[in-house]
């Protein structure tokens, strides 16, 4: 057995033991700890972390870190004492299984330039009653009915008691989830779902600015941390970016409107890459519009970003580039698919 | 920031103190350095409220806001920045009000107002940066390299003394019980911090006068809780669930706990103590609502584990919170000087959301059978049978008594208490308060002629009854409370205890004995003066100290 200590990004360590043959995934939650994870195939990156000191070799075969040293916990097979940094603090550590729930659709409606606001409704559970309980930014596993084909979207309402999720789901050509949703689902049908989960979470501690950036459906998780803002009348100053590629796909920024008014603090850069000659706002990228906004930030933000591997890539890079530290960088890929 | 008025604070070859961007409890810096500007402007008001006073004039409205303000800044009470952005603001508006009054009052006088200077003068700047910029003027250790270690712990203890006072009276405040001559004299101590004292001996006599005012603060406690809630008797307390929807209330604040119980009356939903709260089971109008179902868990230490486990909302009324964790973030409320960021806070006494969340979540399946907890030995319910006790004592049936109170934590030194409670001998009687008692409160004592063994008094807010029955009792043996058998044992954790050490000293109570380690702005200047002239005594062993207590002429 390898002593194997966890690191998390405020300070806490934790201990525990591994055998050669179980990978610190495995023995963390052999050990009760449930760290943030999904795929548990070494894809999805969710548990991934560096691996400070000590000796490993990886499930399936070998396989080199990502850029910033991580490798995924789930292929992670201890060969010594290993001593791992999270990128997550001690918090954002369960000590229970992601819950499976059972829902039904409430409503499919649309929300403008091919995305559709997807309604569900929770089934009581015996361990969670109705309660739709997550953490703004959090995302769940859907499953598609009579399939083994699950998707992750994240959830861009509010926690609530009365069991309802709604998710912002851009439809997607060919897309086995979209096709069921713009050609089967109506509602009533029932779902399994898998989550909450993911670790794109606001750090509410912190005293700094937040700036927030996505677009499409990197939106929902952003809209949900906004909602949650405002619910709370937080009053630090927080900056979104709304990245698009034409002025059409920002129909589905329209609930900024309401929210716009309940957070006085808040400012909004819709920032469209290919406009039309009408287009009056900020011409280029989120990473453009981002990189105008820190050039005369006096004090740098926190930034939260979500959308595909391009524009998070980009957004990061601009960020670094200007001094924000990786670890105040919170990002969410979206796959399309 | 830097801040050690708590027993947890980082200790470390460099000294003692949190001062890195997080404290142990969890207090982050921008929330310590803004609690520290507050209690800036605290000592301001308190300049200014004082000398409202000299002239006569009294103002309600910031005795209240003193009280509360500085409850905020208690261990383990608010972590929420936002909130003390506000009242720092409202404090700056407040401070402004009474210069006008007090210009005004002094005009009224005939005297020419005396322009202050200090923190009756301090600017808070307009933005959180500004604010964080600021908070080195207002640090606890402002000044430390000029006035030297003494002097900045003995400042320390008067203002933590006064932080626990000012819980107490803000608990007695909000049942409708309050007194000017508390109000003056937190006042004056405000006063005395915002002249930046140096004497140490005066230093002193502040202390003891704070000790003093702390005595009349519990005393005004015990009659808002009898007052409101009944006087206190023996009553087992169910520690297991029943079947049923479920709301869990933790902290001290019995006034929160009786709106909740009104406000899921004929709801079917049950109410659970937690912590500080099991003593409210001993109050006849708090039992009396039949839904206050029982206890669960244990001390404030292990909340993050069994809120965690609470199938159902939970309120924190008062100190201790930790870190809600995200498994129930969503589910916990707090409530009073309580604040968390991104937990929901119930105002106005509106417990609306709590039982719509009660309503949602499962609640417990099962009604589960298990043992109980007697609590209710208040002043009252122990003084009834002082015959009994006086003569078992007489007849040596009882040889001593341990009072063993005060706070618990998750150290592993707090073994200690543990300990001295189990090996006490059969023939002495265990007396205890606070949330320390859950390190041996499932135990099975026994009883002593026909009393248990074990009696609860309530909560640490109950330090007056203990000092009631203790008082009694040197009267019926004719003899002062240090010459009773009697050894008071205190695990000391924030600020409360920090107020009710005072008031021990200042009544006199020789030979305390305290732990699981002293305060680290004890210097050991302070300290000599502590043990030399108050008998004050570090705990050793718990085999050694009972041995030490059950010798009397050898030790003490």
């Amino acid at each position: 057995m390898s002593d194997i200590t966890l690191i998390t990004r405020d300070g806490a360590k934790l201990s525990l033991a591994a055998s050669p043959q179980e990978t610190v995934l495995e023995a963390a939650e052999a050990a009760g700890l449930f760290l943030p994870a999904m795929c548990h195939e070494g894809s999805c990156g969710l548990c991934s972390a560096q691996i400070a000191t000590g000796d490993y070799t990886m499930r399936g075969g070998p396989r080199e870190p990502a850029a910033d040293g991580s490798v995924p916990l789930c292929l992670c097979l201890p060969q010594s004492a290993l001593t791992v940094n999270l990128p997550y603090p001690e918090s954002g550590i369960s000590h229970h299984r992601i819950p499976t729930r059972a829902a039904t659709v409430t409503s499919i409606t649309p929300a403008g330039s091919g995305a559709v606001t997807l309604s569900l409704t929770l089934q009581p559970d015996p361990e969670f009653g109705t309660a739709a309980d997550f953490t703004p930014g959090q995302f769940m596993e859907v499953s598609i009915p009579g399939t083994e084909i699950t998707r992750a979207y994240s959830l861009s309402n509010l926690p609530n008691w009365d069991g309802t999720l709604e998710f912002l789901i851009r439809l997607q050509p060919g897309g086995a989830f979209s096709t069921w949703l713009a050609q089967t689902a109506k509602p009533g049908d029932a779902l399994t779902l898998r989550g909450p989960a993911g670790r794109f979470v606001l750090d509410e501690i912190s005293p700094r600015p937040r700036c927030l950036v996505g677009g499409g459906c990197g939106f929902a998780p952003l809209l949900s941390m906004l909602r949650h803002l405002a619910d709370f009348q937080n009053m630090q100053p927080t900056h979104l970016i709304f990245g698009a590629n034409t002025e059409a796909e920002l129909a589905v920024a329209a609930p900024l409107k309401a929210l716009a008014a309940q957070l006085p603090n808040l400012t909004i850069c819709y920032a469209v890459w290919h406009p039309q000659a009408a287009w009056h706002g900020f011409t280029g990228t989120a990473a453009d519009a981002l990189a105008q906004y820190l050039a005369t930030a006096t004090d740098l933000p926190d930034v939260y970003l979500c959308g595909p591997p391009r524009l998070v890539e980009a957004v990061t890079n601009v960020a670094q580039a200007r001094g924000i530290p990786p670890a105040r960088i919170y990002t969410e890929q979206v796959q399309l698919r | 920031m830097f801040c050690f008025q708590c027993e947890q604070t980082t200790r470390g070859p460099a000294g003692a103190g949190c001062a890195t961007d997080k404290g142990v409890c969890g207090k982050d810096e921008a929330t310590a350095d803004l609690q520290d500007v507050l209690i800036h402007q605290l000592k301001g008001i308190g300049q200014y409220v004082s000398r409202l006073r000299t002239l006569g004039v009294a103002d309600a409205a910031a005795d209240t806001f003193i009280l509360y303000g500085l409850f905020t800044t208690l261990t383990n009470v608010n972590f929420n920045r936002g909130r003390f952005v506000e009242l720092i603001s409202e404090a700056a508006r407040l401070r402004d009000r009474l210069r006008t009054a007090f210009e005004a009052a002094a005009k009224a006088a005939g005297q020419v107002p005396e322009a202050l200077s200090g923190p009756a003068a301090f600017v808070p700047a307009d933005n959180i940066t500004g604010l964080l910029a600021q908070a080195n003027v207002a640090s606890v250790i402002a000044g430390r390299d000029v006035v030297g270690e003494d002097v900045i712990g003995l400042r320390a203890l008067l203002l933590y003394g006064l932080k626990g006072v000012a819980a107490y009276a803000h608990h007695a405040e909000v049942l409708g019980e309050s007194r000017d001559e508390i109000a003056i004299g937190i006042a004056h101590a405000l006063d005395v911090l915002a002249s930046n004292p140096t004497d140490l001996g005066d230093m002193l006599e502040e202390a003891l006068a704070l000790g003093r005012l702390n005595f009349k603060v519990m005393e005004t406690l015990d009659a808002a809780n009898t007052g409101s809630f009944g006087t206190p008797s023996p009553h087992a307390v169910r520690t297991t669930p029943v079947e049923g929807k479920a709301i869990l209330v933790s902290g001290h604040d019995f006034r929160d706990l009786h709106e909740l119980l009104e406000a899921t009356k004929g709801t079917g939903i049950n109410v659970y103590t937690h912590g500080e709260m099991l003593p409210a089971h001993g109050y006849p109008k708090l039992r009396e609502y039949s839904h206050l179902a029982g206890n669960y868990g244990g001390a404030w230490q292990n909340q993050q584990i069994e809120f965690a486990a609470f199938p159902g909302p939970i309120v924190m009324t008062s100190n201790c919170l930790i870190e809600p964790q995200p498994l129930y973030r969503n589910r916990i409320f707090t409530s009073g000087p309580v604040g968390w960021p991104g937990v929901r806070h119930v105002t106005n006494g509106d417990y609306a959301a709590v039982v719509q969340a009660a309503k949602a979540l499962p609640g417990f399946t099962k009604t589960m059978e298990g043992p109980s907890l007697t609590v209710g030995f208040g002043r009252d319910a122990v003084l009834g049978a002082a015959g009994t006790v006086v003569e078992a004592v007489k007849s040596g049936a009882i040889r001593h008594f341990f009072l063993i109170g005060g706070c618990d934590g998750a150290a592993p030194g707090r073994n200690y208490f543990t300990e001295f409670a189990e090996q006490a001998p059969a023939d002495t009687m265990i007396l205890t308060l606070g949330c320390g008692k859950y390190r041996f409160n499932s135990h099975d004592f026994g009883t002593i002629g026909g009393l248990p063994r074990l009696l609860d008094i309530g909560q640490c807010n109950d330090t007056y009854s203990a000092l009631v029955i203790a008082t009694a009792l040197a009267g019926a043996f004719n003899c002062g409370v240090n010459e009773l058998p009697l050894s008071l044992v205190i695990s000391w954790f924030e600020q409360k205890a920090a107020a009710v050490f005072l008031t021990l000293l200042a009544l006199g109570v020789r030979n305390v004995r305290l732990g699981p380690t002293l305060p680290a702005f004890l210097t050991p200047a302070i300290l000599d003066i502590l043990v030399n002239q108050f008998g004050v005594l570090p705990i050793t062993t718990a085999e050694a100290d009972i041995k030490a207590a059950l010798t009397p002429l050898a030790a003490e």
